[in-house]
């Protein structure tokens, strides 16, 4: 009797989701509580009324997607970060080899330096001259000015041997006998050949001279020829000119006397005319 | 619930196509698109009483879908899965528009005529157009009233009442205890006795109207 369902068991048992021993007792519940019956109808109602809505109609779109996204190990943001590191890192280490970067522990001493390292030497050369006495040191010098000196003496001598050979080489190659043969090939020589020498070349210069005259001379003629023509040429038509100039005159005057002619007729005839009538008019009176 | 169609038996048998699709099938991702978007489409739509988000929220559940389908652990609980999917996008969605204050050339479009043609497709020829716009009609002030809900309420008014889910599936879909999933839809239920009976739609309004 003190079973009382809440709403969760009213709703599973309204939508049909209750089995068993709380169905039942849901079930007799309701027989003895007709206000909850009246509940659960008018949720029915509204259920039955809600059930109004109809559904849309709609055609599923094309859905694109894009390739399966592969999740290579640099996508992560781990592997971002490592890669970062590393990239940093390597660049740092390049920065190092070309600026020069020396890093050193060296008797308990840190040492950070650019460019060549000359550290080693400097040390080097302190402990060094600490273990070297005053007179090691004189010695050694000696020692290396005498190396130096010899050196020096044994660079001198070749040198002078060298030039002394040269010399005598220079001197063998003028030797004597060349300058002799030349001399006798030039004593050699007989009167003969030298008269025949400068016979054959006054023979030369003679066809020479002999061969310019000619060619000089064969030319001038024809020059010269060219030029009377010329002369002709223009003679004649100068007379032609003149004549032309005689012929125009000629031609002119005889117009002109014509002319005159002419004028003296008509003179005449006015004159004869006049002394007619005057006659005439004479007569007349 | 709805009609039991051939698709919708199709559904019921889907498990070796999830499982296929787990398996990293695309053809039968594209086949749980088809089969299932007009059922996730709907729940969105009744969400929002607004198509074009309906279509947003819709379509990026079943992007995720498939992207996610591979890490299902447990075949069977497929459905729940993707309704958690649609729920999360939907609410996504929702914030995604109460954040953005820009105004939306959709809502200034009449909204008629934008379903029009949609509802041309929806109707058989052969029946009673005026009985098919009353009907309609009705659909659409019920839907306002489901609108009056909390999202809370109204999540598992849909999911119950339209998509036919168990309170179970729902209250691994909600990720919340299956008492609650209940008494939300008890209060969901009242919630819409009282809103009908402000509108004043009781069954004797509609079977006048229809």
């Amino acid at each position: 009797m003190n079973f009382k369902p809440d709403e969760a068991l009213l709703m599973a048992y309204l939508y049909g989701e209750l089995q068993g021993e709380e169905k039942v007792n849901v079930e007799r519940y309701l027989l003895e509580h007709p206000e909850a019956v009246r509940e659960l109808e008018a949720l029915r109602q509204v259920q039955s009324i809600m059930a109004g809505i109809t559904d849309k109609e709609v055609i599923a779109p094309p859905i694109v997607l894009d390739h399966q996204r592969k999740h290579y190990f640099w996508n992560t943001s781990f592997g971002k970060t490592m890669l970062g590191i590393a990239a940093s890192l390597t660049l740092i280490m390049l920065a190092g080899k070309f600026t020069g970067l020396h890093i050193s522990v060296k008797d308990k001493t840190l040492a950070i330096g650019f460019g060549e390292s000359s550290s080693d030497s400097p040390a080097e050369v302190a402990t060094a001259q600490s273990v070297l006495t005053s007179s090691e040191v004189q010695d050694m010098i000696n020692q290396s000015l005498s190396r130096n000196n010899e050196s020096l003496v044994a660079q001198w001598s070749e040198s002078q041997q060298k030039l002394d050979e040269s010399i005598r080489k220079n001197l063998a190659s003028y030797s004597d006998s060349q300058f002799n043969t030349l001399m006798k090939k030039v004593s050699a020589a007989s009167d003969e050949q030298i008269r025949q020498f400068a016979f054959t070349l006054q023979a030369d210069n003679a066809q020479m001279i002999k061969d310019y005259m000619t060619l000089n001379s064969s030319d001038q003629r024809k020059y010269i020829e060219e030029l009377l023509i010329d002369f002709a040429k223009y003679l004649e038509q100068q007379n032609r000119n003149d004549l032309q100039v005689l012929q125009a005159r000629l031609n002119s005057i005889e117009q002109n006397t014509d002319l005159f002619k002419y004028e003296t007729e008509q003179i005449l005839t006015s004159i004869i005319s006049s002394v007619d009538n005057s006659k005439s008019f004479a007569t007349k009176n | 619930m709805h009609a039991e169609t051939l698709p919708d038996m199709a559904l019921m048998h889907s498990d070796s196509l999830v499982e296929r699709a787990r398996q990293g099938d695309r053809n039968a991702q594209g086949k749980l698109v088809q089969l299932w978007y007009k059922r996730i489409y709907n729940y969105c739509f009744k969400f929002f009483l607004d198509h074009d988000m309906a279509m947003e929220a819709s379509q990026k559940a079943f992007i995720s879908m498939c992207r996610n389908v591979e890490a299902l652990q447990d075949v069977s609980r497929f459905k729940s899965w993707l309704y958690k999917i649609a729920v999360n996008s939907c609410r996504e969605e929702a914030r995604k528009v109460k954040n953005s204050r820009s105004l939306s050339f959709d809502h200034v479009v009449n909204a008629d005529a934008e379903d029009s043609p949609a509802w041309e497709k929806a109707v058989r020829r052969n029946e009673n157009p005026e009985r098919q716009y009353q009907q309609q009609e009705l659909s659409d002030l019920l839907q306002k009233c489901l609108m009056e809900l909390s999202v809370e309420q109204r999540e598992v008014v849909i999911m119950k009442e339209y998509e036919g889910l168990k309170f179970r599936e729902i209250a691994e879909a909600l990720n919340i205890s299956e008492n609650t999933v209940k008494s939300r839809m008890y209060y969901g239920l009242d919630a819409l006795k009282k809103i009908l009976e402000r509108r004043q739609i009781t069954k004797e309004t509609i079977g006048y109207e229809l």
